[in-house]
């Protein structure tokens, strides 16, 4: 059996997930992995699927294109190897990172700037509120891994003086404090 | 994965309400210093505390920033100095309050509380000793606070002590005269003084505690009284089933913050978890108050008819949301009403809500008691000890914890303010009445028996 990592990226509309799973249930492919979100209008799906050793990436695009080509979506596939491990071996604390200010281009890429220096990888990043320039209306939530050997005295300072740099008040927190207060 | 509103509250908590851990406070039992050596004795408890509280401030400041939510205060509270210092005389006691406040300093918390005598039903000679020296004690040192406990449900009321401890508050704030008696804001007399309190003047380590501890205060009350703001605005007719059910789910939050950090602090020193203690203790903030959630919850000011009922609720909903988030609750575990303390209560005073005897009204049913309650200087030893036998009676017959921080000004009248700076606050002075009327009761002294329904054996 083959592991492939698909991308299917195209305007939202019902039946696209039926559409898509149906072709990979017919060529005997199983999902192990899914993920999927909505941004605006546009819908996007990766999946983590295996499936018959007779199955290459661009053959899988192909045929997904053509079955469900009444929904003018986008594939992409790659084949995965077996020994693709984490980004890193070291463990990780769960941290929250909140950025809010008044919207201006180059937010997102100056504050994960720093976090690649600090080799602080990105898990999840959302826009809890879009543009504007009531400072309270925009708020970035960057959920990240923080590798335990990485100074966080050093990291915190490093994300508070570029939040000052860009006019953004930035929060550095361990998740747990979310969940302790808001879940039982 | 968390929601956007769980991550959005919490940063409203933190930036808009006021969301802190109130106080940090890590116990340490002094008993086995004893020694009838006073230098031995000072040279020992010093070392014991620099020692077990050297790393306290830097652990709650790591541990504050890992969750982006602030220990306030850190603080050291000791076992009971009348007992652990039982064989020294009033002015020996003086030099181990020097002693404390320099252990204080040394590992950098802002109080040290335990400068306790636990006298509720008779005074040992170290009960007498510490009691005499409180003036000077509290009057020569900064950050060392004092507690004696006078009375207890199943004790009965030291009407002796309450006498004693009425001289020796005046004494106290006499001493202190340019500061407006200040020495008095830094010593409680409780009824049923818990052993675990983490907030001062009254924390101490009790008899039955292990060797430390951490106990660890929480507040928030800028946080209920958003809470209750946006609810009211969003559907203006809760009734007041709903608004309790609000301030419990709310102090749930708030009390799961405090426990976390608490623990985890704890588990940085490698000092056993005790408590959590659910108060909501006010500053003198904007923001911050006590006595603005009786104004969001439709009062004029807290002190006007329905102020007692009103905090009946509070503190009701408070202790369910925060029994049920916490594993040990402990300490006072209500609201607190200080005076000084609470800009909107001492408004309050001063717009003519809020009576000293409206205040003690509401004590039956809040944690505490008359807590920074600034009073004319002239107000007579006496009719103090009686205030102060008022309150401990509410809190002996309802088996209940009560206190009485009262602070007689020197030199000032009712009306004039107090300013004692700082998370102390300041206040207009309240009147009292007969302030300096002769008061036969209050000398005829003696133990007032404890009630018939301590009698449960």
């Amino acid at each position: 059996m083959k592991k492939f990592i698909i991308s299917v990226l195209g305007k939202d509309r019902p039946g696209i997930i039926a559409a898509v799973t149906q072709v990979l249930f017919e060529q005997n492919f199983n999902i192990e992995d899914v993920s999927q979100t909505i941004l605006q209008t546009q819908f996007s799906s990766i999946l983590v699927v295996t499936g018959p050793d007779r199955m290459a990436p661009g053959m899988l695009c192909d045929l997904l294109s053509t079955r469900t080509s009444a929904l003018n979506m986008h594939f992409h596939a790659r084949e995965l190897s077996a020994d693709e491990g984490p980004w890193t071996a070291c463990d990780c604390e769960h941290f929250v990172i909140t950025t809010r200010g008044p919207d201006r281009k180059g937010l997102v890429a100056a504050i994960t700037a720093v976090l690649a220096d600090f080799n602080v990888n990105v898990t999840q990043l959302r826009a809890a509120f879009r543009g504007g320039d009531k400072p309270d209306h925009n708020v970035m939530i960057y959920e990240v891994d923080i590798p335990v050997d990485v100074d966080q005295g050093r990291l915190n300072a490093a994300l508070k003086a570029k939040g000052e740099a860009l006019g953004l008040e930035v929060n550095i927190q361990h998740q747990n404090i979310f969940e302790a207060i808001n879940r039982i | 994965m968390l929601t956007h509103s769980e991550i959005l509250s919490v940063l409203d908590m933190l930036h808009h309400e006021h969301l802190d851990l109130r106080t940090v406070t890590l116990g340490i039992s002094l008993l086995d210093c004893a020694s009838d050596d006073l230098q031995r004795f000072t040279t020992k408890i010093h070392d014991r505390i620099a020692r077990k509280a050297e790393r306290l401030v830097a652990v709650c400041d790591q541990v504050g920033e890992k969750y982006g939510i602030p220990v306030v205060n850190k603080r050291v509270s000791v076992s009971p100095v009348a007992v652990a210092a039982a064989p020294f005389n009033a002015d020996q006691m003086v030099a181990v309050a020097h002693a404390l406040d320099k252990a204080a300093r040394a590992v950098n918390v802002d109080f040290i509380g335990g400068f306790t005598a636990l006298v509720e039903k008779g005074m040992a000679v170290g009960d007498r000793a510490l009691i005499d020296a409180l003036p000077r004690a509290l009057s020569e040192t900064e950050r060392l606070c004092a507690s004696i406990n006078v009375a207890a449900s199943r004790a009965g009321i030291n009407m002796d002590a309450i006498l004693l401890l009425g001289r020796q508050i005046k004494a106290a704030a006499e001493l202190t005269a340019d500061r407006d008696g200040i020495a008095c804001a830094k010593l409680c007399v409780f009824a049923n003084i818990p052993q675990d309190v983490p907030f001062m003047a009254g924390a101490y380590l009790g008899i039955g505690e292990a060797d430390a501890v951490i106990n660890v205060g929480v507040s928030g009350p800028g946080v209920v009284k958003k809470a209750i703001d946006r609810a009211l605005e969003a559907s203006p007719g809760m009734d007041l089933r709903q608004v309790a059910d609000l301030i419990k789910r709310t102090a749930y939050k708030v009390t799961r913050a405090g426990e976390l950090i608490g623990r985890e602090v704890a588990e940085g020193l490698g000092i056993p978890f005790g408590v959590v203690d659910l108060s909501l203790a006010p500053t003198p903030n904007v923001g911050d108050s006590v006595g603005e959630i009786f104004q969001s919850l439709g009062l004029l000011g807290i002190g006007v008819p329905g102020s007692t009922v009103a905090l009946a609720l509070l503190n009701d909903a408070v202790k369910k949301g925060g029994a049920f988030a916490g594993s040990n609750v402990g300490g006072l575990s209500g609201a607190f009403i200080p005076v000084s303390e609470d800009l909107n209560i001492s408004r309050a005073v001063q717009d003519g809500h809020l009576t000293l005897e409206k205040l003690e009204a509401m004590t039956s049913v809040c944690s505490v008691g008359l807590d920074m309650v600034a009073i004319p200087g002239d107000t007579s030893p006496e009719t103090l000890a009686a205030i102060i036998a008022d309150e401990m009676a509410i809190g002996v017959i309802n088996k209940k914890t009560t206190a009485a921080r009262i602070i007689p000004v020197p030199g000032k009248k009712a009306g004039d303010y107090a300013h004692f700076g700082g998370l102390l606050g300041e206040s207009i002075i309240l009147p009292v009445n007969n302030a300096r009327g002769d008061n036969p009761f209050i000398r005829r002294g003696g133990l007032i028996p404890s009630p018939i329904h301590s009698l449960t054996n």
